[in-house]
């Protein structure tokens, strides 16, 4: 039976791990994810999870430690934060490529300098085409439960990757809400016990990471871009089958808000697509035709489904809450890829793109109604005058 | 759009952070038995690992469903606690706060003394004052529950209690039963809700009708 | 047919949200007024002039260098501002010629903050 509970966004990830049943967890302090770890803690000195607890001298070491643990065939589970997240980034590469299927539990923090506490999605966007599947969770809820699907279609044999499961520092990691925790029965009708794809093993020797030569890198590349085919379909069926056993409405990519006959509409991931979706009644209220489009999983990147669900849109605004100085659009780093799947289109909407939320700051609802103005005034125009619009700077 | 209410507690870094937690959570789990919408959290703006600074704890809640969630900080909080008395000299702590509000302060000394340190008192409808170190002379330090993590430690078993019974009493917001059910140190709360001490102000007949001595 | 391509549009900083360039502040020397501590006190070192044998050893220990020997009036002066009742002079005056006193029996001493830091 499930337990309704209020529970942060770092104490509903530590209760997806326990459910999980991880075997190996690798923890450093950094705030705010911090919690994750504490939690996980307490639940292993309390036996409510048998799991090995390694303390790891830094994030690095984090990462490293779970490699190990996932090449001997283990369910292993860590996470970070900011510059964190960061600091083990020559592992993130190995490790989806040795095909490990660790989870990384990231609460955001803006990168330094300087130590801002404040949530910012750079620090997991720039591990992104590493090879790890990456989304955004939007609610203590989702954190729970992307915990499960992203073990599911990590661990699954067509599969085998990595996965980083995403919240809003502070502003999820830290606020409680009502959390539908499920039963264990519910989670291991859903949740296969791991069978690893040759582990290092006493009975049975292989070599995990030896060198190879150069010509053997591009089949190595290629075998797992072949995989990024796939995923798609892995994640559609896990989710129908997270829907069916946890009474859940999970679109598989794609959170649709009254996309179908808009005009103007917001795409944006994590905690303040809650705030958008609130603004987008009021604007429809008004009598202006708004939706929502909230990205579930970013890596492997919706493109068809961004397509079919925003093609018919007029103006496309893009709700940044990360940053990619220099980039095409000198904005974030979603925009350019929203782009890129409306190319192809015979009528494509105009798509700019909004900073905001930065520095882990409310995105107010005036600011997003002084976004739909904006792409009102696009669809006025018949262009896009700017790429991107530093909400809040614009002088 | 149902109004939105807000509880802004004061208290000293490091080692009043559970203490301050403790009434952030033990009163918002109680309102929220009695059917509100509630939202407690502790935030880590105000850089909390500093060893006495003022810091916040922040309560929110609303008969309707709370729809903006992810507001940082209160900004006219209604209630203002305050569990060290001598942060009402260094902060400004009714900051935003509209007419009629409730000052609750854990001290021993007169209240007219403790709002002679606050320039803008005019706006508080009344101040109540609580001895909790006198009832309790406990003050926990206890890490279980920060960072957003579970409390497993237990609420109320220190000064806590006797404010949010102090609490329970002026706002007449929750009962002190549903108190009684959370807190670990029931007669200290139960002190708490017998002796605080209230004063009703200039602004007392703009206070929420709710409220009351 | 050549359309007008969109601007990369501009970023200006309010002049109230200025930040110092790359984050890089001045160091202060001798003191600041950024960071006043003041209302971290909730007791306050009290000194009894008649006991003090002007050992400086409060001047050394304390971390905020709120101890200042005043030499024209031959005795130790308190900085106010920056004291944060750690009471470290408390404990380390050999002579016990400082006490603690109660922050809020003084009217004044504490700069007023709006916003915590």
């Amino acid at each position: 039976m499930a337990q309704e509970k209020m529970l942060t966004g770092c104490a509903a990830a530590a209760r997806g791990a326990q459910l999980a049943e991880v075997e190996v967890v690798c923890s450093y302090p950094i705030r705010p994810y911090t919690a994750i770890m504490m939690e996980l803690a307490k639940m292993v000195a309390n036996g409510e999870l048998n799991a090995e607890f390694i303390h790891g001298e830094g994030e690095h070491a984090q990462v490293s430690v779970v490699l190990g643990a996932a090449a001997a065939g283990a369910r292993a589970f860590t996470g970070s934060s900011g510059v964190g997240v960061t600091y083990a980034m020559e592992v993130y590469s190995p490790m989806s490529g040795g095909r490990y299927p660790v989870q990384m539990a990231i609460a955001d923090r803006s990168l330094d300098p300087p130590g801002d506490f404040g949530s910012e999605h750079t620090d997991a966007m720039s591990t992104r085409g590493q090879g790890w599947i990456l989304g955004w969770a939007s609610s203590p809820q989702e954190i729970l439960d992307n915990t499960l699907i992203a073990y599911r279609v990590g661990e699954d044999k067509r599969v085998m990757l990595p996965q980083m499961t995403c919240q809003d520092g502070y502003f999820l990691s830290h606020i409680a809400d009502k959390v539908s925790v499920p039963d264990i029965s519910q989670v291991r009708e859903f949740l296969p016990p791991f069978k690893a794809h040759n582990p290092l093993s006493l009975t049975c020797p292989v070599s995990h990471g030896p060198q190879i030569r150069p010509d053997q890198g591009a089949p190595m590349d290629a075998q797992r871009a072949a995989t990024f085919f796939d995923v798609p379909k892995v994640i559609e069926e896990a989710t129908a089958d997270f829907n069916r056993i946890f009474k859940r409405n999970y679109d598989p990519f794609l959170e649709k808000y009254k996309t179908e006959d808009a005009d103007i509409a917001f795409l944006i991931q994590g905690a303040h697509a809650n705030t958008c979706r609130k603004v987008v009644d009021a604007l429809r209220k008004q009598g202006v035709k708004a939706g929502m489009a909230r990205p579930r999983w970013i890596i492997p990147w919706p493109t068809h489904q961004i397509a079919e669900a925003l093609g018919h849109v007029k103006a496309l605004g893009v709700v940044e809450t990360s940053t990619c100085y220099g980039g095409s659009m000198r904005g974030g780093n979603l925009a350019p890829e929203v782009r890129a799947s409306l190319y192809d289109l015979d009528e494509r909407p105009l798509v700019t793109s909004f900073m905001a939320g930065l520095g882990g700051e409310t995105i107010w609802p005036e600011e997003f109604h002084h976004m739909a103005k904006v792409l009102t005034q696009m669809i006025k125009d018949k262009r896009a005058s700017q790429y991107s619009y530093w909400v809040g700077f614009e002088g | 759009m149902a109004k939105v209410n807000e509880i802004t507690v004061w208290v000293r870094g490091v080692l009043q952070d559970k203490e301050g937690r403790d009434v952030m959570n033990a009163f918002g789990q109680a309102l929220a038995k009695e059917g509100k919408f509630t939202q407690m959290f502790d935030n880590y703006e105000d850089l909390p690992d500093r060893v006495l600074v003022p810091l916040r704890k922040y309560v929110r809640y609303s008969d309707a469903e709370l729809e903006h969630k992810y507001l940082y900080t209160n900004d006219h909080p209604e209630i203002v606690v305050i569990m060290e008395p001598t942060i009402v000299k260094g902060m400004n702590i009714l900051k935003g706060m509209p007419d009629g509000g409730i000052l609750f302060v854990n001290t021993n000394r007169p209240a007219d003394y403790i709002l002679k340190f606050i320039p803008n008192a005019d706006v508080l409808g009344a101040v109540a004052t609580v001895d909790c170190f006198g009832i309790s002379g406990v003050q926990t330090v206890d890490f279980s529950g920060s960072e957003g993590g579970v409390d497993a430690a237990g609420l109320g078993a220190g000064i806590a209690a006797p404010m949010v019974g102090a609490m329970a009493r002026i706002t007449n917001l929750v009962k002190k039963e549903t108190l009684a059910g959370i807190v670990k140190d029931v007669s200290a709360m139960e002190r708490g809700y017998n002796e605080v001490k209230f004063q009703k102000l200039k602004k007392f007949h703009t206070m929420s009708s709710q409220h009351g001595g | 047919m050549a359309k007008k391509l969109p601007e990369y549009g501009s970023v200006n900083v309010p002049k109230d949200r200025e930040v110092p360039f790359g984050a890089i502040t001045p160091a202060p020397v001798k003191t600041q007024d950024l960071f006043m501590t003041s209302n971290w006190r909730v007791v306050r070192p009290v000194i009894d002039h008649e006991k003090c044998t002007r050992c400086l050893t409060c001047y050394m220990a304390c971390p905020d260098a709120c101890w200042v020997y005043n030499e024209k009036d031959d005795k130790m002066d308190w900085i106010a501002g920056f004291c944060k009742g750690c009471q470290i002079c408390i404990h380390d005056c050999p002579v016990n010629a400082i006490s603690a006193v109660p922050e809020l029996d003084f009217e004044d001493g504490v700069v007023r903050l709006e916003k915590p830091f």
